[in-house]
């Protein structure tokens, strides 16, 4: 099983992509974090084999996107979690910076669409969780 | 007859009293001044001889103690010493009479045929012979004493053998051989090169006739030594001979030939140098012109004696150059400053010329002049000066704060740089390298000490650094330095050159532009995050609506896009605002 998390401050946004993930059987119902801090609490208490999927905010207020990838990757259950950086605006050295982090898969400049949906499903690495 | 006031003091050696009474009586008839000893012996007569003086001596041949006549004879001869002895005998042996003449016997006188007159003339015969025998060998002496003394080398040749006779001391201690050595030698031993017979020498010695003649000889060291000689013919011991005196003249030749040298020099330096000389005369008329004027003017020296000097001369320079030869007048040397003399091409030289009057001289009877092409100096004195002023005009032209470092002498130049930019008097302008280290701003000081150190090291090349200075009123100016630096041949840095440009106004417009950049980027910023964060809900909540129309909360969604609607016009809002106070701050800068 795959769990889906949406980190993100902004209410509407999280409220748009539980209602797309839903809609498009990424998740029946998708955890979601106004801060990237009960995340990292969150993922402490899951257990080691347990795989997730991320949709991560880059600017949030406290913890933002880079320093939660920079708590995640020091933690056991990093190596089953994957992370699509989900950004109003998503420039260049935003790519670069990304690259450093092995638990970020993929962008997506909000808002997230069908399109992303349907990509997020055809992932390799993600493929096995979504049989049809 | 009274020969001398003193008594005539007579020895007679006779053992016959008789006959000494027989003598003595002839000889008181004729001398009334006489002073007779008598001998009896030869022993006696010995004794007395040694004992005292005498005049004459009588001797009878006849003695107890000596057998032998000719012996007795010989002795008394030998210890008389001078005085006249006259044998007195029985005998009529005419042979012996003979014969002891020939041993220094003065007369012989036979007793038998004695007479008080004949003795007498006898006795002062030998006295008056004995005393001219003693004159003559007396002069010969004297002469010896000037052969062998005389202070000029001097010999005696045999004229046949040319073997060595007599040498004098001079000879000696001029050719090195001693005495012995010489009379061993013949003239041929001297000669410098035995190899090449002199012949005509030897002819000369072999006639009989006076010759002068300058040879050289060898020393016994082998030195070779120039005589000039002087011989005479003359009869040696019976000999056919020469004198010769010498005079050493070598030393008088080394000087002749060391004063033909100098003089064969002085000609080559006046000559053959590539200074031009002259000797002319107040009115520019020339007497002499050296051959180098060839060279120098491409003119020859006839020609030029033919002309005036000041012919040649540049008008323009023509006055100064009489200036200074009229100075001539009161001073012995004057140089002359450079000026132009004209070539055969009809071209200008330059020449430096020192004049000396030599008018007290009469071999020169004129005023020398030494020229000295400097053509070329002079050119190259004109690009340096060129050059110089270019770097001057440069140097004020410029803005920049020019700095001439003195790496090894630790000693520092500005241009008014150092005044106009930062404001420092003269006075408070330091020299030494340290004084400028202090002005360094302390947050730079260390970069531009390590880069300093790092352009030392590598001994060679340039360094461009940005450092602030401080001003002679405490504020810093941001200064843009280039410098270089300037090794010798061995890679030591000699000087490091800089210039320091002010770049505080450059350095304010990039901060304003930064600063300008630093809101661009906000706004940027801004609008790719802010704003574009209400715009994706909004499209993202339309995307639902149309996707999604089964949606039983569209009244939600609605809510939603409004007020992403309105968050987003506040943000446009601000940033407008923002644009139009970024734009009026900088316009105040």
């Amino acid at each position: 099983m795959l769990k889906v998390i949406i980190i993100d401050d902004d209410d509407i946004m999280v409220f748009l992509q539980r209602k797309l993930f839903q809609r498009c059987g990424l998740a029946k119902d998708p955890i979601s974090f106004k801060a990237a801090t009960a995340a990292i609490e969150f993922l402490k208490n899951e257990e080691i084999n347990q795989h997730f999927l991320i949709l991560l905010d880059i600017n949030m207020p406290g913890m933002n996107g880079w320093q939660f990838l920079d708590f995640l990757k020091e933690m056991e259950i990093s190596k089953n979690v994957f992370v699509i950086m989900v950004s109003s605006s998503i420039d260049h050295s935003d790519k670069e910076k990304a690259g450093t982090y092995s638990n970020v898969i993929d962008f997506m400049e909000k808002p997230v669409s069908i399109e992303n949906c349907n990509r997020i499903k055809e992932y390799v690495l993600l493929k096995e969780f979504f049989p049809n | 007859m009274q020969y001398k006031s003193v008594p005539l003091h007579i020895l007679i050696i006779e053992d016959q009293l008789c006959d000494f009474i027989l003598i003595e009586d002839y000889l008181n008839k004729e001398q009334n001044n006489i002073k007779i000893s008598r001998a009896v012996s030869f022993m006696e007569a010995e004794n007395l001889l040694k004992s005292s003086t005498f005049d004459v001596i009588l001797l009878d041949l006849s003695l107890p103690d000596v057998d032998n006549r000719e012996t007795l004879a010989k002795n008394i001869v030998i210890l008389a010493n001078k005085i006249p002895v006259i044998v007195l005998t029985g005998y009529a042996d005419n042979g012996f009479g003979v014969k002891s003449l020939s041993l220094g016997i003065s007369d012989y006188l036979l007793k038998d045929e004695l007479n008080a007159a004949q003795l007498s003339k006898s006795i002062h015969y030998g006295i008056e012979r004995k005393r001219i025998e003693t004159q003559l060998s007396e002069s010969e002496k004297k002469y010896e004493n000037l052969f062998d003394s005389s202070p000029l080398p001097m010999w005696v040749l045999d004229r046949c053998s040319f073997k060595f006779l007599s040498v004098n001391a001079a000879a000696v201690d001029l050719y090195g051989y001693s005495r012995e050595e010489f009379l061993g030698m013949s003239i041929i031993d001297l000669w410098a090169e035995k190899e090449s017979p002199e012949t005509e020498i030897l002819d000369l010695i072999r006639k009989d006739d006076f010759f002068k003649l300058n040879i050289s000889r060898r020393k016994k060291n082998g030195e070779i030594v120039h005589l000039k000689i002087q011989s005479n013919p003359i009869i040696f011991d019976g000999k056919n001979a020469s004198v010769a005196l010498a005079n050493n003249i070598t030393a008088r030749l080394e000087a002749e030939r060391a004063l033909k040298n100098s003089e064969k020099r002085f000609k080559a330096l006046v000559q053959d140098g590539s200074d031009l000389v002259m000797i002319l005369n107040f009115d520019g008329s020339l007497t002499y012109v050296s051959p180098s004027s060839k060279l120098v003017m491409g003119i020859t020296a006839e020609l030029l004696i033919n002309n005036n000097l000041f012919e040649f001369i540049h008008e323009d320079d023509l006055d100064q150059v009489k200036e200074y030869i009229t100075m001539l007048h009161q001073k012995k040397r004057v140089q002359i400053p450079s000026f132009r003399i004209k070539t055969s091409e009809n071209k200008w030289k330059w020449i430096e010329t020192i004049l000396t009057n030599l008018y007290d001289d009469t071999s020169v009877n004129g005023i020398v002049a030494n020229s000295r092409d400097i053509t070329e100096f002079v050119q190259q004195e004109k690009k340096l000066m060129e050059s110089l002023n270019r770097y001057n005009i440069v140097g004020k032209a410029t803005s920049d704060t020019i700095t001439d470092y003195d790496v090894q002498n630790d000693v520092m130049h500005y241009n008014e740089g150092m005044e106009l930019m930062f404001g420092y008097t003269q006075d408070q302008i330091g020299t030494k390298g340290a004084w400028w280290d202090e002005k360094v701003h302390p947050g730079d000081a260390k970069r531009v000490r390590s880069k300093v150190d790092q352009v030392y090291e590598n001994g060679h090349g340039s360094l461009q650094i940005k450092y602030r200075f401080r001003c002679a009123d405490g504020s810093y100016k941001y200064i843009l330095d280039r410098t270089y630096l300037v090794t010798d041949e061995l890679g030591e840095p000699l000087k490091m050159i800089g210039s320091m440009q002010d770049i505080t106004e450059i350095h304010n417009y990039i901060e304003t532009i930064e600063r300008h950049n630093d809101r661009l980027k906000e706004i940027a910023w801004t609008q790719s995050h802010v704003v574009r964060a209400p715009l994706a809900r909004i499209m993202g909540l339309i995307d639902s609506l149309e996707n999604f129309e089964d949606m039983d909360d569209q009244a939600q969604l609605l809510t939603h896009i409004l007020t992403s609607a309105r968050e987003l016009d506040g943000i446009i809002r601000k940033i407008n605002s923002k644009t139009d106070e970024s734009i009026s701050q900088s316009r105040k800068c």
